[in-house]
């Protein structure tokens, strides 16, 4: 009986041994240098990537680079950016995958701190000036873009109910009572990027005495709608796009965050025909970049930077806004006019300008301050 | 009863699977809460004094308990009377009814969640009754005028789909007191002063009868409701549980060096979380055993038999709920055949065949409908291959040690083997991504990790079912067996093992149904890694934007096949029962 139930402690406490000291991420030197780290498995000709759940990614898409290559592919996908960021940090020591596609602008910066990309080799020439604007270093290169901005529903602002904002203080005003839905930028990728625009345009504005926050707040005590993610702001409270005819939807928002271009999404989807418009206010809107970068510890790096050149090329890149509806980012690009789709797509005016490493320095902070003003 | 010799000691190798049933309840959320406390320096009390201030952690406990209670009250409410009915009088095909009526409580928790949300679509069948998410017209319209609340309508949505859930617990308890309950007692009491009006028999006999019963069920029902996930996230999407908070966050949780304030925040909700789920096991388990005490029986086909076909309204009052219940799921097939496409400004319905051939070819970048099927069968197949065991090992040391007049040991044991239910699937998921993935990196490309999930919620299934199979076997057979020369195996065999083959088939039907339908751990784990099960894919499409609209009816597609294959399994389980009991066995 003693025996029998020593082995059971025995089996008991096996699980804990050797696990209870905390991993140390590595993180670049001052300089931003980081060493290359010895691959996290062994090579065996199956290039793994990781990723979100990129619509693009058909599975014809990925034969091809297979029948093009002879490199078989493997998919890893997590649930966002996020997502990616999050397994890249925690498999940092031991990297199972070998290129990372989905990292965007306000995720990047994160990754270069914790010398999670090395270098590519991969021949990028053709790329677009205001793609590479965010970042044009050699260890990520972009494969999308968009400028994150605020929709609003034509029908409701239509200047008797509702009026045009010229400023994002009118939102605060009485006539917008609950009439603005928010992605949270604490899980939301959307959210994160119009947050940040958000410091960016209040320390341009004219009044030095509030900040981003102060209008958080205010937004806030005028009853704006928050929600976990893109999805449940755009198809369940906004009543100008595609959610109204989506079960569970609700349409008490007249304006929400997404891309300057979904109305131009939604005619081409709707046979040329939308009542969802942008909101181009000078700074109020985020150029968000989706950047592809061969892992820091890989074993397939010479798969990953052709699948980099691939992912680049006119036959894949070019048809980014139907696979992916986003813009592609090779020189030249433009929305197709297919059913409206480039006629309803708004280009701001002036984008925020807020660096990448202003984004990773200060963004856990801003997320504090947002959480704080918004609760 | 006295058993054989050969069957009278607990093996060792019986010792080793309660150490391991036990370790892998435990370890995986220890871990997580190591994990949590080594990367945030905030000890699992500590985090609990402080959540208070993390964000959406105090409107998530009060949402918990806001639905939960709604949701308890109108199941008792819906289900009591039901319960009553159906037990009491002699119903025509009562096996296919009762299965039906049980049918909502094995649907994958995603399977309801996509019906519910066809049924309340402007084409749907609970919109045409008057459920206008919008509140402009019907019952939500008056609920809101006379409430003052805005959108009451995502609220009411989750505490109907919650009863549709939680009836058959209702069923599952309530209605064997009924249909074994001693006439006896009823003719006796209508003689007395106290019997003679129903108010006095309401009061003095079916209270007191079906109060324990009902209490059992109400705090499941509690509990269940307490701890939803894939029903919170698509009926009232801008709310969160306790537990769809920690599902959003868990993934980012455990994490050294990055969003620290997240683990802090998942470090202190887990710990409340858990606490308040062994509270209320606690509580279900004292009323568990004051149920127990009431179950003074007769025969329950002579009862009925007594009481003859039921009068009218019930019938319609029971027919009507099944056909209610069944109502989200047939929504699910017929909305996997329709498409709403725009045309200008308004837009118009008409049937399809696209979105199956999208769900067979998995062209939204998704994989095949084949390839997650198979993942999901791989995944529930190897749960069983390792529970199955487990489980019978595990019960047949629980006997043993019961036999032998060791019944604090054995009772010690059970509730260390009996411990993943007192935590949610979300709650085990987040053991294995700041538990295990956390600590051991390397298992990230381990294609097989949902099993281990998997295994910790049906091991305690199992063992509930071997528990009272083992007990059931007469010790004569175990005599007669060691009169022949039997080899060990062929003992065990003619003593134990041919009399477990139906409990057995029994257990591994409902751990595949489980497994297939399970979605909160898997989802937790899929947050940080590439496990497709086929429950995982229905919410990955439709969490997909749908400006195209075929996503919708895909999304449908995939969960009417998740549906199928989960009741094909589980018919397994109702054959297996048939037999058993013709065979009484």
């Amino acid at each position: 009986m003693k025996r029998n139930l020593v082995m059971m402690l025995l089996v008991l406490a096996a699980p804990l041994s050797g696990c209870l000291e905390p991993i140390e991420p590595i993180t670049a030197d001052a300089d931003g240098g980081c060493e290359l780290l010895e691959p996290g498995r062994e090579s065996d000709g199956v290039l793994r990537l990781l990723t979100y759940d990129i619509a693009a990614f058909s599975e014809s898409m990925l034969g091809e680079f297979t029948n093009q290559t002879g490199y078989d592919i493997e998919l890893i996908r997590t649930d966002d950016a996020g997502g990616i960021l999050e397994q890249l940090l925690q498999t940092q020591q031991a990297q199972q995958a070998d290129l990372a596609i989905g990292l965007d602008n306000t995720y990047l910066q994160t990754a270069l701190n914790f010398c999670l990309l090395q270098p590519h080799t991969a021949n990028v020439s053709g790329i677009a000036t205001e793609a590479l604007q965010p970042y044009d270093g050699p260890l990520a290169v972009p494969f999308d873009q968009g400028d994150v901005c605020l929709n609003y529903d034509e029908t409701r602002v239509d200047g008797t109910n509702l009026t045009v904002p010229t400023s994002l203080w009118n939102l605060t005003e009485p006539a917008w009572v609950g009439q603005v839905a928010f992605p949270s930028p604490v899980t939301s990728s959307p959210g994160r990027a119009f947050m940040s625009a958000t410091v960016d345009y209040f320390e341009h504005d004219d009044d030095e005495t509030t900040n981003a926050f102060d209008w958080w707040r205010a937004m806030a005590d005028n009853d704006a709608i928050f929600t976990t993610g893109w999805t449940e702001a755009y198809e369940i409270h906004y009543s100008g796009g595609y959610g109204e005819w989506v079960e569970g939807h609700l349409g008490d928002a007249a304006m929400t965050v997404s891309y300057c271009h979904s109305p131009g999404v939604e005619a081409f989807y709707g046979g040329n025909w939308t009542k969802s418009t942008s909101l181009t206010l000078p700074r109020a809107s985020f150029h968000q970049v989706e950047y592809a970068g061969v892992i820091n510890g890989a074993a397939e790096v010479t798969a990953a930077n052709a699948f980099i050149e691939y992912l680049l090329s006119e036959s894949v890149n070019r048809n980014m806004p139907e696979n992916n509806l986003m813009k592609s980012v090779l020189n030249g690009a433009t929305f197709p006019g297919t059913d409206g789709y480039a006629h309803h797509t708004d280009v701001p005016s002036l984008n925020a300008e807020i660096s990448n490493e202003r984004i990773a320095d200060e963004m856990e902070d801003w997320i504090e301050r947002w959480t704080e003003a918004t609760q | 009863m006295r058993l054989n010799p050969r069957l009278a000691q607990v093996p060792l190798s019986h010792w080793l699977a309660v150490g391991l049933v036990i370790a892998l309840g435990l370890f995986p959320i220890s871990l997580a809460l190591i994990r949590l406390w080594a990367v945030t320096g905030i000890s699992p009390l500590s985090a609990l004094t402080m959540v208070q201030d993390q964000p959406g952690a105090m409107e998530a406990l009060q949402f918990s308990l806001l639905e939960g209670l709604a949701s308890t009250v109108l199941t008792v409410a819906l289900g009591v009377p039901l319960a009553w009915a159906f037990g009491r009088y002699q119903w025509k095909n009562l096996q296919l009814k009762r299965a039906l009526l049980f049918l909502p409580f094995v649907t994958p928790p995603i399977v309801a969640a996509v019906g519910f949300l066809a049924l309340l679509s402007p084409d749907g069948f609970l919109h045409r009754l008057g459920f206008d998410l919008h509140a402009e017209s019907g019952f939500m319209r008056f609920l809101s005028e006379r409430s003052g609340w805005e959108e009451p309508g995502h609220f009411v949505a989750l505490v109907v789909a919650h009863v549709w859930f939680n009836l058959s617990l209702m069923i599952r308890f309530v209605e064997p007191v009924v249909a074994q309950l001693d006439p006896a007692w009823e003719e006796q009491l209508a003689l007395l002063p106290a019997g003679r009006s129903k108010q006095n028999r309401l009061q003095h006999l079916w209270i007191p009868v079906l109060g324990p019963a009902t209490l059992v069920a109400a705090t499941y029902t509690f509990f269940f409701s307490f701890t939803s996930f894939a029903l919170v996230k698509w009926l009232a999407p801008s709310a969160n549980t306790m537990e769809s908070l920690l599902g959003e966050m868990g993934g980012t949780a455990g994490i050294a060096g990055y969003r620290v304030e997240t683990s802090l925040a998942v470090l202190g909700i887990a710990t409340l979380q858990m606490l308040l789920m062994l509270a209320m096991l606690v509580l279900a388990g004292r009323f568990e055993r004051q149920h127990s005490q009431v179950l003074s029986m007769h025969h329950e086909v002579a009862n009925r038999a007594r009481h003859g076909r039921p009068p009218r309204p019930l019938t319609w009052f029971v027919n009507g709920t099944i056909v209610l219940l069944l109502a989200p799921l047939v929504s699910v097939v017929i909305a996997s055949f329709r498409v709403t496409t725009r045309s200008g400004s308004g837009f118009s319905s008409s049937w399809t065949l696209e979105g199956w051939k999208r769900a067979w070819s998995g062209d939204l970048s998704t994989v095949p409908v084949l390839e997650a099927l198979t993942n999901s069968l791989t995944y529930a197949g190897l749960a069983v291959l390792v529970a199955l065991p487990l489980g019978y090992a595990v019960a047949s040391c629980l006997v043993t040690l019961r036999l032998q007049g060791r019944k604090r040991l054995a009772g010690v044991l059970d509730s260390l083997c009996m411990l993943p239910l007192s935590m949610s699937a979300v709650m085990v998921g987040l053991g294995m991504v700041a538990g295990i993935l956390r600590w051991f990196p390397d298992m990230f490309t381990f294609p097989y990790l949902p099993v281990l999930p998997h295994v910790m919620l049906v091991l305690p299934f199992v063992i509930r079912l071997m528990v009272p199979a083992i007990e059931r076997i007469d010790p004569m057979f175990a005599e007669q067996a060691s009169l022949l020369p039997l080899s060990s195996v062929a003992f065990w065999w003619h003593a134990r093992g041919s009399f477990l083959l139906v409990p057995a088939t029994m257990a591994a039907s409902l751990c595949l149904a489980f497994s297939m339908g399970e979605f909160g751990a898997t989802f937790l784990v899929v947050r940080v890694g590439s496990w497709d099960s086929l429950s995982i894919l229905v919410d990955q499409v439709a969490s997909r934007p749908k400006f195209d609209p075929y996503v919708f009816p895909t999304a449908m597609a995939l969960a009417t096949i998740l549906m199928v294959s989960t009741l094909l399994v589980l018919s397994i389980n109702e054959r297996a029962r048939a037999w058993r009991k013709r065979h009484d066995v």
